[in-house]
């Protein structure tokens, strides 16, 4: 009995030293390890790094996560549990790299408590799981004076966009201060502010009223924006500028802007080769108006971009579908690009990451020239197999000419590059004014012109502008205009990574590098073109057909009236039956595709499951038939070895 | 580094599991069964899901090992102890620390061909698309080590009885606790029995939770040691338990 007591007690005694070492080996060496991911998922990168650097005085993080809670809920939440760890992980290492600045506090919050109260208080998100039990995922960063900031939540599927938005922020408890944004287009895209209701009853006086457009409005919510006047002289009190449409701005604007980046501030600007929004610039007649024009351009080839004049960027793949009038059916146009993750995920750029739908319209074409101490970086591109084509005047209302234009590539077009660094200006003997205003002259003359940026800016073009407009950016809905793609977040994320500090413009997106089956989306592709096409060979019938009744009714007249009407009604039967022919094959061809990709999947699913037990069935019974062999023959051997012995003996008996 | 006879011993035990159709058969329904759950028809199957990774193939590892290593290693000791040629065993110039290393070697090396088999797994993903290969080694890795884990939980219950049966089941259990440790309701229910201290003890004790922060493609050491020590101490409870159970 004593013995037995023993044991259990050793038994004991071993497991407990052993979770003791564990607990504790694992605790102290949590911190050494390495990261095999390809998007580097669990480094810091360095611009976050610097930021931190930067700290000075001590910053709380209070992490909010219902653990309790999460463990009574279902097994569903272990993806938030293992984000949860995810976030934490990556906390630890910010808190590493802070010099003690940061102080990071794990809450859970239960119940009817002081926490939960807090956590309420501060603005984070709550679920309900079970009637008592609430949940909270998000995380609070307060520093000494009282200024705290808040992720409300953290998404699972935002995981690549984390340290981004950990570091931001971080970085607005730094700088919690409203930033101010300046605007400068040659388009109406900011009117004076004007209620709704007023704009109302001027419009039912049939006075003409210009809106603001909603994503300038858009902007108004996070940031004190100031309309620039297109004849200025100096550009003040602005963190960033946002250039639409440049055109036919004065030589002293473009000298405020030059001026302006000198002094360190950042531009995001909006080019287009083909602005569909500005109808009265375009002029009658199939005319064009596209930016930048000859005084921009100078300012933009000293920044090494360039807009190729008349080019554009198409893409097949991600060719949109629409219409340009309504008498025709929608088809696939070359001059809509409708972005998906492949125009940006490639650059795992913050401004960009995270725009997986968005739609640009005659998207124009950048190039980049080398320029010393500046560094450009693609940001928006079509996919592998885009390419530029080049078009003009009536052409570019035409889909079929446009479409018999282009071809495939195998570069990507860039339609969006970020540029920082140091600039050089386009006016080193500065800029005449006008005569007539002689004090301001003398004054002038005190500035100095700046020849060369004090300190890095940063500049992001764009090749479109008319993906910011209501058209194509918002929809109509019975509440106001709404949110229709990720046009709007294309532009306030340029912005707000703008207003920010260059270094959390170079936080990278962690990105999500394309894993989807490239031989699958190829199969569907190509089903979807053969279908489409097959659609149309469907309209052109019925099209021929409208044209044959409409010659037999001119033909028509009281004499042959009955004969024809018979030909018709024939035509008519003909018609259906050839349509009937040719849905079959549309439904054939839809099957087709459907089932090759099903296809596929089977013979991938027998070769993971039946093709390696089928061989070790086959080995094992290979193996064991020559066992058998082996071992009869052994057995032969010894018997016969046996029989040998025993005629030997019978021989010696018989001797 | 390793001694001639553990050598020697290691290289029998593991050409016996393919002397007998048990190992085939074992194999056979593990590749068959993983291969199955990747693809199985649902949500959440490999080619519905459309990603060019193995999470979907890793995610079922556990589960199948859950089953595959008691099987493995129930006859470890169970039936040695029971025909007693482990007798005969222990009469040869052989230690019981030997014996016990070289055993869980052999059949940790046949876990490992079982794993082996699933390579056309790696070819699929590569053919379909462009997956990040450092992650999927990783996630072989730690299923070697989870394996190892388990085999030497195993190891130690087959030691434990005579009873293969018994053996089986009571691995059984035992790596359900290890593998579930860190699951949000068995936490609830440890929470409701223990105090926090040993629920956070408790849940550092959880083979998936380690398996999961390999899998995800960061290889930290904590998780090298937590293997390590788990392997280390299974091992030398069967060790021990084989010296006092000499006798009888």
């Amino acid at each position: 009995m004593n013995n037995t007591n023993e044991k259990y007690l050793k038994i004991f005694l071993g497991l407990f030293s052993m979770t003791l070492m564990i607990y504790i080996g694992t605790t102290l060496l949590k911190r050494a390890r390495v990261d095999f991911t390809e998007e580097n998922l669990y480094t810091l990168s360095k611009g976050t790094k610097s930021i931190l650097s930067k700290l000075d005085s001590p910053i709380k993080l209070k992490l909010y996560y219902s653990k309790t809670a999460a463990n009574k809920g279902t097994e569903g939440l272990r993806a938030f549990n293992n984000h949860f760890l995810y976030v934490q992980d990556l906390l630890r290492q910010y808190t590493g790299h802070s010099r003690n600045n940061l102080n990071l506090e794990v809450i859970d919050p239960r119940p009817d408590t002081v926490e939960e109260e807090e956590a309420l208080a501060y603005g984070l998100k709550k679920f309900n799981l079970t009637e008592t039990e609430r949940y909270f995922f998000g995380l609070v960063a307060e520093n000494e004076s009282g200024t705290e900031k808040v992720i409300e939540f953290f998404d699972p599927n935002q995981k690549d966009k984390l340290e981004y938005d950990l570091t931001k922020l971080i970085y607005t408890v730094l700088n919690p201060q409203k930033k101010n944004i300046g605007i400068l287009s040659s388009l109406e895209v900011m009117t004076e502010d004007m209620n709704g209701y007023m704009a109302q009853i001027m419009r039912m006086q049939g006075k003409n009223v210009e809106e603001s457009w909603v994503v300038t409005k858009m902007l108004k919510e996070f940031y004190n924006v100031k309309k620039i006047e297109k004849s200025t002289d100096s550009i003040t009190g602005v963190d960033t500028l946002v250039i639409i449409h440049p055109k036919e701005f004065e030589e002293k604007t473009l000298f405020a802007i030059d001026q302006f980046v000198m002094k360190g501030g950042n531009l995001l600007v909006f080019v287009d080769p083909h602005a569909v929004v500005d109808r009265a610039g375009a002029g009658m007649h199939g005319g064009v108006s596209s930016s930048p024009d000859a005084g921009f351009k100078k300012l933009m080839d000293k920044w090494g971009v360039e807009l190729k004049a008349g080019e554009f960027a198409g893409d097949k793949h991600l060719s949109a579908s629409g219409q340009y009038n309504p008498n025709l059916p929608p088809s696939r146009l070359l001059a809509l690009i409708n972005c998906n993750e492949t125009c940006t995920s490639s650059f795992e750029d913050t401004v960009t990451s995270g725009v997986n739908n968005s739609l640009f319209v005659y998207p124009g074409v950048l190039k980049v020239s080398e320029v010393k101490g500046v560094k450009h970086t693609p940001i928006l591109s079509t996919s592998k197999k885009g390419n530029s084509y080049k078009a003009q005047g009536y052409e570019l209302n035409n889909p079929q000419a446009l479409w018999s234009k282009f071809s495939e590539g195998s570069e990507p077009v860039i339609m969006g590059y970020k540029s920082i660094g140091k600039f050089k200006t386009v006016f080193p003997e500065g800029v005449k004014l006008e005569e007539k205003d002689k004090d301001k002259k003398k004054k002038k003359e005190k500035v100095e012109i700046l020849k060369e940026s004090k300190k890095e800016s940063a500049i992001i073009v764009f090749s479109d502008i008319d993906f910011l407009t209501d058209q194509f950016a918002f929809k109509k809905s019975f509440l106001g205009p709404s949110v229709a793609n990720d046009n709007s977040t294309l532009f306030l994320n340029s912005v707000e990574a703008l207003s920010g500090d260059t270094d959390l413009l170079s936080v990278r997106s962690k990105g999500r590098i394309n894993r989807s089956f490239d031989v699958i989306n190829q199969i569907e592709f190509e089903a979807e073109k053969r279908t489409a096409d097959k659609v149309k060979e469907i309209n052109a019938s019925i099209a021929r057909f409208q044209s044959e009744l409409n010659q037999l009714g001119r033909k028509a007249n009281e004499g042959n009236i009955a004969i024809l009407q018979n030909e018709g009604i024939k035509k008519k039967k003909e018609l259906a039956k050839q349509i009937a022919i040719l849905k079959k094959e549309l439904r054939a061809v839809k099957r087709e595709g459907r089932e090759k990709i099903e296809g596929i999947g089977k013979i991938f699913q027998y070769i993971n499951t039946l093709l390696v037990p089928l061989l070790v069935i086959g080995f094992g019974l290979y193996y064991s038939k020559k066992r058998k062999r082996l071992m009869q023959g052994q057995r032969k051997r010894a018997d016969s070895n046996s029989s040998k012995n025993n005629t030997s003996k019978l021989v010696e008996a018989k001797e | 580094m390793m001694a001639q006879v553990t050598k020697e011993l290691m290289i029998k035990e593991f050409k016996s599991y393919f002397k007998t159709p048990l190992g085939y058969v074992f194999l056979v329904i593990f590749l068959f069964g993983i291969g199955y759950l990747t693809f199985e028809p649902g949500r959440g199957s490999f080619f519905y899901m459309r990603e060019a990774s193995m999470s979907a193939f890793f995610r079922y590892i556990p589960w199948m090992f859950l089953f595959l290593i008691p099987a493995v290693s129930m006859k470890l000791w169970a039936e040695e102890r029971k025909s007693g040629s482990i007798e005969l065993l222990l009469t040869m110039p052989i230690t019981v620390k030997q014996a016990v290393i070289a055993k869980f070697l052999a059949s940790w090396g046949f876990i490992g061909l079982a794993l082996l088999g699933t390579t056309p797994m790696i070819f699929t993903v590569g053919y379909l698309g462009n997956p990040d290969f450092g992650v999927i080694t990783l996630g072989y890795l730690a299923s070697f080590l989870m394996a190892g884990a388990l085999l030497a939980v195993g190891g130690f219950f087959s030691a434990l009885t005579k009873n293969q049966v018994v053996s089986f089941i009571l691995t059984v259990v035992a790596c359900f606790v290890l593998i579930m440790a860190g699951s949000p309701p068995i936490l609830e229910f440890i929470s409701t029995l223990l105090p926090k201290y040993f629920v956070d003890l408790f849940e550092s004790l959880s083979v998936l939770n380690h398996f999961d922060s390999i899998e995800r493609g960061v290889f930290s050491l904590s998780n090298f040691w937590f293997f390590s020590v788990t392997i280390f101490f299974w091992l030398f409870g069967s060790i021990v338990l084989l010296n006092e159970n000499k006798a009888n």
